[in-house]
């Protein structure tokens, strides 16, 4: 009596977690066992793009600042974890003038991928630190400079990324499980950071950054906490994917896919991880289907010329959409809970 | 004689080139509620914000319990023990009540202490337990009042200070503030307040500082300065305006 108790007063108090765990695992098995491969290739993709955008949560969702910069530390993460797990023959190969120091490395996948998160996390706390200190607007602007400037780099040193050419070979890793088991850890972390006291200080600091600051809270420490934090996850994300899509060049870290992940974090609502997770979902499903219809139409030859960038309209369409309508995205600040008189209800199920 | 808990010594501050305090000094002694008098613009918030920081007096001194606490940073001064309710209440209005009062007691934070702490508040603001899991912005004024007095107090404040806590409110939620307040001093906590309800506020409080033009006009008991200062003269300019209670 007492286990089954006490497991239903926990899954009550962490009921937002639970509830988007539970169906994350249900659906990641069903598609396992019944899918097709290209079901299992969206759903593991999709779990890959919810590691990325509960990356970016932690940082927006609970500070109100937008951050453009977080694809670039998916980049750094990717860029890291591929540069040390690619056996050194296809790095001489493939990148001829990588730093020897550099091609000689090799390590497993997964401590690269977690070497590949520090990375990140290390990057985003020196820069940063002048950062955190920025007001709202300026801020914002100074994250979108440094994207460009992560860009710049990326393209341009090729001892280590290869410049603007594809960096290839990097191992396959990701499975439904690994990206599955990422994208639940990255819940928890989000839901622990949001619900400890620093995310607490953080979410006060978003909205009215001096009544925080009158109640004792050190705002310019709780931002710089959740940024930090953030990129880690950003940055693990990003070499869960690059073991996933194995070879990869920097346009993948700019404005298009920096498009992609915030659609995703706006249209579920950035102010609660139900959002992150709900915004992914649906520019997912959104972007498979609209993909395919592009295809299917461009293959019937109805038209005389190509319909190119359809998907791109489209979810632009869902984001201002979504931006007049419900500018809190469809989840809104708020965790979704299940409504304590259900959890009541069955545990008086459990009592009998 | 004691040295005070806070001393404000001659502090001058302004916003921009706009001079708001021309020399302020006052004394709260532990154990006192001690009022700031004065219409708009007379400089009372100002001083308030001087006090905790949020705005640096160009001159002049703030000590509190025998240290110099001129400038320190807001949360530095938070965790020295003063607590201020701003006014126009500023509670998080995106957070539950229950992340406000813990907002709160993070200045002091003491897992056992804070369940304690709560049952406490819940003595104090009934409201408050029964909209424990709502979020703030969902409450009413005078409940967000009360949020915003709890929150304070979950600091353990050696010194309250209210900035207005009756702006805004009806005259019923009005007479449960100052209820509160004059429990509060039942309990021995020291308070400045500030408000523009003269009359009520004499009626709670053992000192008054009666404030124009950033400059202390008058000071001392409240007996005193209801036998000094014709009250409604204040608010209107110097002009009789018949006695009577003047509520602006």
């Amino acid at each position: 009596m007492s286990i089954i108790q006490r497991s239903l007063e926990w899954a009550r108090k962490h009921s937002t977690a639970v509830q988007l765990i539970v169906p994350l695992i249900l659906v990641g098995v069903l598609v396992q066992m019944f899918g097709s491969s290209l079901l299992v290739n969206v759903y593991t993709f999709f779990c890959v793009s919810l590691m990325m955008v509960l990356g970016v949560q932690v940082f927006m969702g609970n500070s109100g600042i937008l951050s453009f910069l977080h694809v670039g530390f998916v980049g750094v993460g990717a860029y890291a974890s591929g540069i040390l797990s690619t056996p050194p023959a296809v790095k001489a190969m493939g990148v001829p003038n990588m730093f020897q120091t550099l091609v000689d490395l090799q390590i497993p996948v997964l401590p690269a991928i977690l070497l590949g998160g520090i990375v990140a996390a290390i990057i985003a706390a020196v820069i940063s630190y002048p950062m955190m200190r920025l007001s709202d607007a300026v801020g914002v602007i100074t994250l979108f400079a440094t994207l460009i400037v992560f860009h710049v780099i990326m393209t341009q040193w090729d001892n280590v990324t290869n410049g603007p050419r594809t960096f290839f070979g990097v191992p396959e890793y990701t499975t439904l499980t690994v990206a599955l088991v990422g994208a639940l850890l990255m819940i928890v972390l989000a839901y622990w950071f949001r619900e400890s006291s620093m995310g607490l200080r953080v979410r006060a600091s978003r909205d009215d950054r001096h009544a925080a600051a009158a109640t004792g809270i050190n705002v310019v420490r709780a931002r710089y906490a959740a940024f930090v934090l953030s990129a880690l996850m950003a940055g693990l994300a990003g070499g869960v994917w690059a073991h996933f899509i194995t070879s990869f060049s920097p346009k993948a870290f700019y404005m298009s896919e920096m498009f992609v992940l915030l659609s995703m974090v706006v249209i579920g609502g950035a102010g609660s991880i139900s959002g992150a997770v709900i915004g992914t979902t649906v520019v997912t499903i959104a972007r498979e289907v609209l993909r395919q219809v592009e295809a299917s139409i461009n293959n019937a030859h109805v038209l005389s010329f190509e319909v190119f960038g359809l998907t791109e309209l489209v979810m632009a369409i869902l984001m201002v959409a979504v931006l007049i309508w419900r500018p809190q995205g469809i989840i809104g600040g708020q965790e979704l809970k299940l409504s304590r008189f259900k959890f009541k209800k069955k545990e008086e199920v459990s009592n009998v | 004689m004691t040295t005070p808990m806070l001393k404000v010594d001659d502090i001058h501050a302004s916003y921009g080139a706009v001079r708001a305090l021309h020399g302020i000094s006052l004394e709260v002694n532990e154990g006192e509620v001690v009022a700031l008098l004065g219409i708009n613009g007379a400089g009372k918030s100002t001083t308030l914000k001087s006090i905790t920081g949020v705005l640096r007096p160009t001159s002049g001194s703030v000590t509190f319990l025998g240290e110099d606490i001129t400038s320190r940073s807001p949360e530095k001064i938070v965790k020295r023990g003063i607590s201020l309710v701003p006014e126009g209440r500023e509670i998080f209005g995106a957070l539950t009540v229950e992340e406000n009062l813990r907002l709160g007691a993070f200045a002091s934070y003491h897992r056992d202490r804070y369940k304690a702490d709560l049952k406490e508040m819940f003595e104090l603001f009934p409201i408050l337990e029964e909209r424990f899991h709502q979020p703030g912005g969902l409450l009413s004024g005078g409940e967000q009042q009360m949020l915003a007095i709890a929150r304070a107090l979950m600091a353990h404040p050696k010194l309250l200070m209210l900035d207005e806590p009756s702006l805004g409110l009806s005259p019923a939620i009005t007479d449960d503030v100052f209820a509160l307040i004059t429990s509060l001093r039942e309990r021995g906590l020291t308070i400045l307040l500030v408000e523009q309800n003269a009359e009520r506020a004499l009626e709670v409080v053992d000192k008054a500082y009666l404030l124009a033009n950033g400059l202390v006009e008058v000071s001392g008991t409240a007996d005193d300065i209801k036998k000094k200062v014709d009250i409604a003269s204040v608010y209107l300019g110097g002009e009789d305006a018949e006695g009577g209670e003047v509520q602006l």
